[in-house]
C-alpha cells in the first residue's frame, strides 16, 4: 500500500512539474508544439526514426512569424513581407501544406513515389498528395524535409473539403522503413478553429488582393494586346482588300 | 527550331527546380519578357552563353547542335532532388531526340538513363537493407554469474544481431516485406535462439500488405502483433502481454475516428505454456480517437490449443482496454488494463484462473522539459497473469540481467516501477538513464532493483555507439523459479550499430 501512495504521489508531483514548466514556456513555443506532432520508432537501443509532422494551421503560421520577427527585429514592414511571401510560398488558398521531417538514423529510407507513401484522411475519405518536395523521392539517411500539399477543395464539385470537418489524419504508410515493422504513423490534428481566411486580414490582405487584381489586369492587358492586334490584323486585310478592290475597279 | 523554347524551359524547370534571381546579360531580352527569368538563370548557370556579340537571339532559328548544346549544360547541372518524374522524362525525350548531335558532342547518353532510374525504379525495385551490431560486454557479479552474457562468461564479444530486410513495392497498393533475423532475438518457433549470431536465423517477418474492397487493407504472411507497441504502450524493451508473431492473416478497415484490426493465425511464438505449433490465434482490436488529444480502445485475444486433445483445456482468453490522454502533443497519460480467462488445465489456472494486469504511464518528450525526455511507468500484474513478458525492462531483452530473473508463478500480485530519461544534446550525443524496480509479492523474496545510464554517439547517419553502465540487485533471498539469483550482477557495454 505504501509503494502505491508513493507511486501516486510521484506521478502527481511529476505533472506538477510538467504544468508549471509548460505554462513558463514561451507563448510562441506553446503554439508551436501544438501543431508538431512526432513519433520516435527505437529499435531497442540503437537505429531510430523520428517522424515529425506540422500542420500549417492559421495560429500556427502567426506565431511562427511573430517568433521571427521578434529574433530579426523586424519592423511592421518587414513583417508583413515576410508573411506575405510565406503565404504566397505555402499556397493556403488551394492546397493543405504539412510540413513532414524524417530523421533516419537507421537502415536506408526509400520513399519514392513519395505520394504513395503518404496520405491525408479527411472525414472517410483519403486524399493523395497533390505536389511534395522531390527529394522525399531519394533514398536516405539522415535528415530530410520538406512541404507535403494537399487538396484543399474537391478536384470535381469544388467543394472545400475542410469545410464542417473536426480533424484531419495524416497516414504515413508502414513501408517508409523497415523499423516501423509493419505498424502505421498516424497523426491527428483537431482542426475544427483552424481559420487560413484570419491571414489574409489587412495590409495582407490588401497586398494579396492588390497581387491578384495586377494580374489580372496583366491578362485583360495581354487579352487586349491580343485583341487589338486581331482588330489590326482584320483592319490590315480590309484595307488590303479595299486597296485591291480599288486597283481592280481602276482596272475595269 | 521549335523545340528551342521547350528545351529551355524544361532546362530552367529540372535544372533549376528553385530558382534564384539573377542578372539577365543578354541586351535583347528586356526585363519585362516572359522568359527573362529562365533565360537569366540558365545564363547565370551557364546553360545558356548567347552569341559573341553579347546577343541571346531569342527569336532566331536554333540548329540541331545549338539546342543538343543546351541539353548537355542542362544534364551536367541538373539538380535531380528538386526535378519532377515529368520534368525529368521531358528532358529524357529530349537526349532521345538528339541522341546523335550529343554522341557528337561527347556527351554519354546512357549517364541520364541511369538517374532517371533513381525515379522509375521507385514502384517495382528490390530494396535490401540491413543492420549489424556488435557487443564488447565487460561483466561483474558477486556470484560469478554472469547473466548479462549469453555465454555465461565474465566477458563477452558478440557479433549481437544481423538483420536483412527485403522489400518490394509491387504497385500503388501492394508492397512485400520480409526481415530475416540471426543472432539475438531469432523467432518465429518455440526456443528461441539467442545469442551469437552462430546459433542460427530465420525468416521472423515475411508478409504482402494489398488494399481489398471497401478500402480494406489485408496483410497475408508472417507478422507482428503488437498492438502495445502501436499505440505507444512501452519503450526500450518489451510490452506487458502480446509482440508475437502469427502465420495468418490480418484485416484493417479505418473510418476516420475509428478502426478495427482482426487478426486469424497459428504458430505464434507468444506461449510459454503450450507448442505455438498447436495454437489458433484469434485478435480483434477496436480503436477510437475522436480527438487528437484522446484515444482509447479495447483488444480481445483468443488463443486455442487444437492440436493434442489429451493435454486438456489449454486455451486463453487475454482481454484488454487502454485509453491515453495527451495534455500537450508532448505529454501524454496512458492507461491499459488487461484481464484473462485460462483454460482449466493452464498450470497456474490452479491457483487464479482469471488474472488481470495493469499499467500506467507518464510520457514526456523533451520538447516538454527541454532538457529531457521523461518516461515513468507503474504496473501491477498477478503472479498467475498467462505469458506476461518477464524481461520488459531489460536493457536488451533476455540478453541481459533483468529483475525479474526471480518471478514465480504465485498467487501473488508484482508491481513494477520503470522510468527513464533520455536527454539528446545535439545530433551527435545523447545520455539516457533508467531505473527498475520490483516488489514479487512472494515470502523471501527480495524486491529487485535496475539502474544503469550511457552515452550514445550518431557518427553518422549508419553508425551510432554507445557505451552504457548497467546493473541489477537481486537482493539477498533465495526463491525463484530460475533456482534463484542474488546479490548484485553488473555490465559495461560497449556497442556499435550499422544501419545500411
Amino acid at each position: 500500500m505504501k509503494k502505491r501512495i508513493s507511486v501516486v504521489l510521484m506521478f502527481a508531483f511529476l505533472l506538477a512539474l510538467v504544468s508549471v514548466s509548460f505554462a513558463e514556456a514561451a507563448a510562441f513555443d506553446q503554439v508551436l508544439q501544438r501543431w508538431t506532432k512526432s513519433r520516435k520508432i527505437v529499435d531497442p537501443d540503437g537505429a531510430n526514426l523520428e517522424i515529425r509532422a506540422t500542420y500549417y494551421s492559421a495560429e500556427f503560421i502567426e506565431a511562427l512569424i511573430q517568433k521571427e520577427a521578434q529574433a530579426n527585429l523586424w519592423t511592421q514592414q518587414e513583417a508583413d513581407d515576410y508573411k506575405f511571401n510565406f503565404l504566397g510560398a505555402l499556397r493556403l488558398q488551394e492546397m493543405v501544406p504539412i510540413q513532414v521531417e524524417f530523421i533516419n538514423n537507421g537502415p536506408t529510407m526509400y520513399l519514392g513515389p513519395f505520394d504513395i507513401m503518404i496520405k491525408l484522411r479527411i472525414g472517410n475519405k483519403q486524399y493523395k498528395p497533390v505536389d511534395y518536395d522531390k527529394r522525399f523521392n531519394f533514398r536516405f539517411q539522415g535528415k530530410k524535409e520538406g512541404l507535403v500539399y494537399f487538396p484543399r477543395y474537391d478536384e470535381k464539385t469544388g467543394k472545400d473539403l475542410l469545410k464542417g470537418v473536426k480533424n484531419v489524419r495524416l497516414e504515413i504508410s508502414p513501408n517508409i522503413s523497415p523499423l516501423t515493422e509493419g505498424s502505421d504513423t498516424v497523426f491527428m490534428w483537431d482542426i475544427a478553429n483552424d481559420n487560413p481566411e484570419k491571414l489574409y486580414q489587412g495590409k495582407t490582405a490588401a497586398r494579396f488582393e492588390t497581387d491578384r487584381l495586377l494580374k489580372r489586369l496583366e491578362k485583360l492587358r495581354k487579352d487586349k494586346a491580343d485583341q487589338e492586334k486581331q482588330l489590326q490584323g482584320i483592319n490590315d486585310e480590309i484595307k488590303t482588300i479595299q486597296a485591291r478592290l480599288d486597283e481592280l475597279a481602276k482596272q475595269q | 527550331m521549335k523545340k528551342f523554347l521547350a528545351v529551355l524551359a524544361v532546362a530552367a524547370l529540372v535544372a533549376f527546380a528553385a530558382p534564384a534571381f539573377a542578372a539577365n546579360p543578354f541586351m535583347d531580352v528586356p526585363a519585362g519578357h516572359w522568359a527573362y527569368d529562365a533565360v537569366a538563370q540558365l545564363a547565370a548557370d551557364g546553360v545558356v552563353s548567347g552569341y559573341p556579340d553579347g546577343a541571346f537571339k531569342g527569336a532566331q532559328p536554333a540548329t540541331r547542335y545549338e539546342v543538343a548544346s543546351v541539353v548537355a549544360r542542362a544534364l551536367a547541372t541538373i539538380d535531380m532532388e528538386k526535378a519532377s518524374k515529368q520534368d525529368v522524362e521531358m528532358l529524357k525525350k529530349l537526349v532521345m531526340e538528339f541522341k546523335d548531335e550529343l554522341d557528337a558532342l561527347g556527351v554519354k547518353v546512357d549517364k541520364i538513363d541511369k538517374r532517371v532510374a533513381v525515379l522509375e525504379d521507385g514502384v517495382g525495385g528490390w530494396k535490401i537493407r540491413g543492420q549489424f551490431r556488435f557487443d564488447a560486454k565487460f561483466a561483474d557479479s558477486d556470484n560469478d554469474v554472469y547473466q548479462y552474457n549469453g555465454t555465461g562468461n565474465k566477458n563477452e564479444f558478440s557479433k549481437e544481431r544481423f538483420r536483412l530486410y527485403l522489400t518490394k513495392t509491387i504497385d500503388e497498393n501492394t508492397s512485400f516485406y520480409a526481415q530475416y533475423r540471426t543472432g539475438g532475438d531469432s523467432s518465429g518457433r518455440m526456443g528461441r535462439a539467442w545469442g551469437d549470431i552462430n546459433d542460427g536465423g530465420r525468416w521472423s517477418h515475411l508478409y504482402v500488405d494489398t488494399k481489398l474492397p471497401y478500402d480494406v487493407a489485408f496483410r497475408v504472411g508472417r507478422f507482428a502483433v503488437d498492438f502495445e507497441d502501436d499505440y505507444g504502450f512501452y519503450i526500450d524493451n518489451d510490452a506487458v502481454f502480446g509482440d508475437f508473431r502469427v502465420d495468418g492473416f490480418r484485416f484493417k478497415k479505418d473510418w476516420g475516428m475509428m478502426s478495427a484490426t482482426a487478426v486469424v493465425g497459428r504458430n505464434d511464438n507468444a506461449s510459454d505454456t503450450i507448442d505455438p505449433l498447436d495454437v489458433m490465434t484469434y485478435a480483434l482490436d477496436l480503436h477510437f480517437q475522436p480527438s487528437e488529444k484522446f484515444f482509447g480502445g479495447v483488444t480481445g485475444y483468443w488463443m486455442q490449443e487444437d492440436g493434442n486433445g489429451t493435454v486438456g483445456d489449454l486455451d486463453v482468453n487475454t482481454y484488454a482496454a487502454y485509453a491515453a490522454f495527451s495534455f500537450t502533443p508532448n505529454i501524454a497519460l496512458k492507461g491499459m488494463y488487461y484481464f484473462q480467462d485460462l483454460g482449466d488445465d493452464i498450470p497456474q489456472a490452479n491457483s487464479e484462473d482469471s488474472p488481470n494486469a495493469w499499467k500506467a504511464i507518464l510520457d514526456i518528450k523533451q520538447d516538454a522539459l527541454k532538457f529531457t525526455s521523461l518516461w515513468v511507468e507503474y504496473s501491477e500484474q498477478d503472479n498467475t497473469f498467462w505469458d506476461s513478458l518477464l524481461d520488459r525492462y531489460s536493457i536488451a531483452g533476455s540478453q541481459a540481467d533483468y529483475v525479474a530473473q526471480n518471478f514465480t508463478r504465485n498467487g501473488g500480485t508484482s508491481k513494477w516501477i520503470f522510468a527513464k530519461a533520455e536527454q539528446k544534446w545535439n545530433d551527435k550525443f545523447s545520455t539516457f538513464l533508467r531505473y527498475a524496480n520490483i516488489d514479487f509479492d512472494t515470502a523471501n523474496l527480495d524486491d529487485a532493483t535496475e539502474f544503469g545510464g550511457g552515452i550514445g554517439y550518431q557518427y553518422t547517419p549508419a553508425i551510432y555507439f554507445e557505451l552504457c553502465y548497467d546493473q541489477v540487485d537481486h537482493g539477498d533471498s533465495r526463491t525463484g523459479n530460475n533456482g534463484g539469483f542474488t546479490d548484485t550482477e553488473s555490465v559495461i557495454r560497449f556497442r556499435t550499430d550499422v544501419n545500411f
